[in-house]
């Protein structure tokens, strides 16, 4: 998955192009842009949600707000794989919250890496995006709890409480340790000029 | 809540983007961030921070019906349709617009009735398809007439920017529509080539609302207003 630096900035600049075009009502770009992300935004929402229907559904609705809102996608302000990641996620886990609250009397499953799959753990894959991104530094510097409570948010879209349970920690330790490993995290990525 | 002070929004939009909020803190933080600039880039600085992360997920390929469910979503809504693939819907779009166009061409263009008339026409239409912006010009001249056939938005810190949309690649900006003083409603652009070459192969154009001085970045940033097909009265 690492792209070098000049092939994924070709590939932002193609993808702000096709948004560009979208929000022109220019299918044809509109369908290039699905071709070129789809999977990728398929794979965030399956990874969240466990369940291919629901995740078939969140992609459905979320290339369809695409389709309207491209034109204010502002490609000063986040890379378009960014802007369209977060659309995705964004339902995901809104999704996510409001089953929690249907559900909560029966949500006794331990969800995350009790899956039984091959998927890579959401600690191998945030040890990898950090091959990927230049920021292995800022990922390696955090504590192994910060680490795996942050994979485990990210990856799984645990929430607080649900990260307690599946720890088998007191909520406000896995706060904190969600908390410091953000602030650790931001400190590092800003000091290196990863963000922007 | 209409208050959140720095150190604290900065933790509620690291942990709103991380995902780690309960259903009720984080619809408290989306409603913040709709209108509130400093929320929202706070939450957009948290993006681009975060979000790269799931590029490690290795790609898993949706199920082919779901192009097409999005496919017929999008069309089947009003106004929508691709103006590339779909350019008989703009034929069916506007008929008494387009009458209404070719009435005023044929005025605008009166003082030269011995020539064969050289000029093109476009009406352009919003979402609701009702005709906003009449674009007109004489082949050779270099000023296309813009008139307002329906009030547009009234806009203090927006201009509007036209664009030629070529069959392939970006949109091309033809210049900014100069803010209508004229009770006429009339405004022309000037165009530093003539018009039937700046429009050479173009078959449609838009207008989208912009930051004054024009899209910075070359192409449209802001929504797109209006679209039409350009007919060509030769």
């Amino acid at each position: 998955m690492a792209l070098d630096p000049d092939k994924q900035r070709q590939r932002s600049a193609r993808l702000a192009e096709l948004l560009a075009r979208t929000a022109l009502s220019d299918q044809q770009a509109f369908a290039e842009l699905y071709r070129q992300t789809s999977s990728h935004l398929y794979a965030v929402a399956l990874r969240i949600l466990r369940e291919s229907g629901a995740a078939e559904e969140v992609l459905q609705e979320s290339y369809v707000n695409i389709w309207h809102h491209a034109g204010s996608y502002v490609a000063a302000k986040s890379q378009p794989l960014t802007w369209l990641t977060s659309i995705v996620r964004n339902r995901c886990l809104d999704q996510l919250r409001r089953r929690e609250v249907d559900t909560v009397t029966i949500d006794d499953e331990e969800p995350g890496m009790t899956l039984a799959d091959d998927r890579p753990s959401p600690m191998e894959l945030l040890l990898s995006s950090a091959d990927a991104l230049a920021v292995r530094g800022c990922v390696e510097g955090l504590e192994a709890a910060q680490k795996q409570a942050i994979a485990l948010a990210f990856y799984q879209g645990l929430s607080h409480s649900e990260l307690a349970r599946h720890l088998r920690q007191p909520l406000g330790t896995v706060k904190s340790w969600v908390r410091r490993g953000l602030e650790r995290l931001k400190a590092c990525l800003d000091g290196a000029g990863v963000s922007r | 809540m209409n208050y959140v002070k720095p150190e604290r929004l900065d933790a509620l939009a690291a942990q709103y983007v991380l995902g780690t909020l309960s259903r009720a803190a984080r619809a408290r933080v989306a409603r913040l961030a709709r209108g509130n600039e400093t929320v929202a880039a706070a939450l957009r600085a948290w993006e681009n921070r975060l979000l790269p992360l799931a590029e490690s997920l290795p790609p898993v390929a949706p199920p082919e019906r779901v192009w097409p469910a999005i496919l017929a979503r999008i069309q089947g809504q009003r106004g929508s349709g691709s103006i590339w693939a779909n350019l008989g819907l703009w034929r069916g779009l506007t008929l008494a617009g387009f009458a209404t166009a070719v009435a005023l061409a044929v005025v605008i263009l009166a003082p030269r009735p011995e020539t064969p008339m050289e000029s093109m026409v476009v009406v352009l239409a919003g979402q609701d398809a009702r005709p906003a912006l009449l674009v007109s010009a004489d082949r050779s001249g270099r000023t296309l007439l813009i008139k307002a056939v329906a009030p547009v938005l009234p806009t203090s810190d927006r201009v509007l920017q036209l664009w030629a949309l070529p069959q392939q690649g970006n949109p091309r900006s033809l210049g900014l529509i100069p803010a209508s003083g004229a009770a006429s409603n009339v405004v022309r652009l000037d165009l530093t080539v003539p018009a039937g070459q700046a429009l050479q192969n173009i078959p449609a154009l838009a207008v989208s609302l912009e930051p004054p001085g024009g899209s910075p970045t070359g192409l449209p940033t802001g929504p797109v207003l209006y679209t039409g097909p350009i007919q060509r009265l030769y």
